[in-house]
């Protein structure tokens, strides 16, 4: 059984079609990242997971448990957190405070204090800027709060969506070494929204590219980086794509 | 020239009044983008149980015949209860819909609330002497202040101090303040929305019970309309406070209170009637400068 298994799932704006009758298969452990052009559906894939929007078709599982239907803080409870695009953080919030909200649904109360201390531990300027408002922090601080945050919750599986968005690449390099060290060392399972292919083959990991709200091709990241697939993907050049982006 | 002591307890507490009803619908709307219109209901509710319902013009004591000590609780109890009832029955069934239909709900579950009283104690406005003696004036820095007015200014302060604890210091008060900025993230980090939602009207509902404990010994008189005016002043004020923002809420109540006193105060006599015309026109000049808000920090702004 799959960590976590998303079976035929569609997602719908209205009329307009998100994502339409993906099927995915994540491993327990496993870097997985979504790649292809704005509009794919690749958020609102990772929304649907998180149950921040309703499929209209379809069931989504992780270790078994049926997800689809439920509400988003069950889906957390369950083991599965988020790094949201944008990061959202709290931004009246302290930063202490935003590590502290995803604690709440923890049965091992005494033991957040000193996983709040490891996150300090792993990203230094956090543990300066504890009581700074978390909106006073730089882009990349965000994102690295972000992290923290949903690591809080004690998942098994985290999706992150878009990390590098609207950072310097240094910062971007620093994340995803941040986050392959996490991984590594808790045995979380990752999925990942990132819009370059490149940046996924040099992390490494397997890779799903979507278009128009499905998948079109996948494969080991450093394989699809230059593959033609990812040329139709983003320009429609393959014989068989005909629908339009969305 | 007016005694400025006398002004000063005057636009404290009057701004206090208003800060505490802001506060309730402040709280509500951060968690749920309601504006609850029918807050002010929740008010006249409160007043309402303290007397025997009939439609006699004379108001026979009921829950107002209680000791202060259990009266209080009792009230606060009891508001908290009505607001939570009407999410249970109202808008729980109303997450997901539009928050203009929110709105509409609430308008509508505001009449129902008004015309059960109207049904209940008549349309009447009743006289009620709950704590009489509150009115008595005691003598400070020269001002002859009503007792009742120093005590307003405390309650408003503890009650301000006291729910900024609750936020800050508790569980259920951090799930609040994340809920208030961004509840989808909330939620996705495991913050229980039915529970904050619970949470946000059992307090917002108090904050009506203590308006209304405090109106009704100010005023002496219980009427079915009395909530609808400091609603709409709430209202104004947490607008003008920057809609969801809780601290705002409370600093632009007591800025409403406090310039609609100097007004009363400072404008020429011919002028005193049209005061809440000059209320308004300069509320409406702080929106068109930031119709944000006056007191929503730049640092809520999210970055990308």
């Amino acid at each position: 059984m799959s960590k976590l298994g998303v079976f035929d799932i569609s997602v719908r704006y209205g009329k307009v079609p998100a994502v339409n009758d993906l099927t995915l298969h994540v491993e327990e452990g496993e870097r997985v990242f979504v790649s292809g052009p704005n509009g794919a559906g690749k958020s609102s894939l990772l929304k649907a997971i998180s149950g921040a929007v309703a499929t209209s078709h379809g069931r989504i599982e992780m270790d078994g448990d049926l997800l689809t239907g439920r509400a988003p803080e069950a889906i957390a409870r369950l083991g599965l957190s988020m790094v949201p695009e944008g990061r959202e953080i709290f931004c009246s919030l302290t930063v202490e405070e935003n590590l502290r909200v995803g604690t709440g649904l923890r049965r091992d109360a005494d033991a957040v204090d000193v996983d709040i201390a490891e996150i300090y531990a792993s990203f230094p300027i956090l543990g300066e800027r504890r009581s700074a408002a978390a909106g006073a922090l730089s882009g990349g601080q965000q994102q690295m709060l972000a992290i923290g945050r949903a690591l809080m919750t004690n998942p098994k599986l985290i999706m992150v969506d878009e990390p590098s968005l609207g950072l310097a690449p240094k910062i971007v390099d620093q994340v995803y070494d941040t986050l392959c060290a996490l991984q590594e060392e808790r045995g979380l399972t990752l999925l990942i929204v990132e819009q370059s292919s490149l940046r996924a083959a040099r992390v490494g990991g397997r890779m799903v590219l979507m278009r128009g709200g499905r998948i079109v091709s996948e494969g080991n990241a450093a394989d699809m980086a230059d593959r033609d697939a990812l040329a139709a993907a983003y320009f429609g050049q393959s014989g068989k794509q005909t629908e339009t982006a969305t | 020239m007016t005694n400025f002591a006398q002004l000063f307890f005057d636009a404290t507490s009057l701004g206090g009044l208003y800060a505490m009803a802001a506060l309730g619908i402040a709280l509500i709307f951060g968690v749920m983008n309601l504006v609850n219109f029918a807050h002010g209901e929740y008010i006249a509710f409160c007043v309402f149980a303290l007397i025997v319902p009939s439609t006699d013009a004379v108001a026979v004591m009921f829950l107002g015949h209680a000791p202060a000590l259990i009266l209080i609780p009792v009230i606060l109890a009891l508001g908290g209860l009505v607001a939570v009832a009407s999410e249970y029955a109202v808008f729980r069934h109303l997450r997901r819909a539009d928050p203009v239909a929110m709105m509409i709900a609430s308008f509508a579950l505001g009449f129902v609330i008004r015309n059960a009283l109207l049904a209940a104690y008549g349309g009447r406005p009743k006289a009620i002497s709950l704590w009489p003696g509150l009115n008595m004036p005691v003598n400070i820095a020269g001002a002859s202040v009503p007792l009742l007015q120093l005590i307003v200014i405390v309650t408003t302060l503890l009650v301000v101090t006291g729910l900024a604890l609750l936020l800050k210091r508790t569980r259920i008060g951090l799930e609040m303040r994340a809920a208030a900025e961004n509840f989808t993230m909330a939620r996705l980090l495991g913050v229980r929305a039915n529970r904050v939602i619970t949470g946000a009207f059992a307090l917002s509902g108090a904050l009506a019970a203590a308006v209304a404990l405090i109106m009704v010994t100010q005023t002496g008189v219980a009427d079915v309309k009395m909530g609808g005016q400091i609603m709409l002043v709430a209202f104004i004020a947490t607008v003008l406070g920057g809609l969801g923002s809780l601290p705002g809420a409370v600093a632009a109540g007591f800025l409403v209170g406090i310039v609609s006193v100097v007004l009363q105060a400072w404008l020429p006599l011919e002028a005193r009637p049209f005061r809440d015309a000059f209320l308004y026109t300069l509320v409406i000049v702080c929106l068109l400068l930031r119709p944000q808000g006056l007191f929503v920090p730049a640092s809520a702004k999210p970055r990308v």
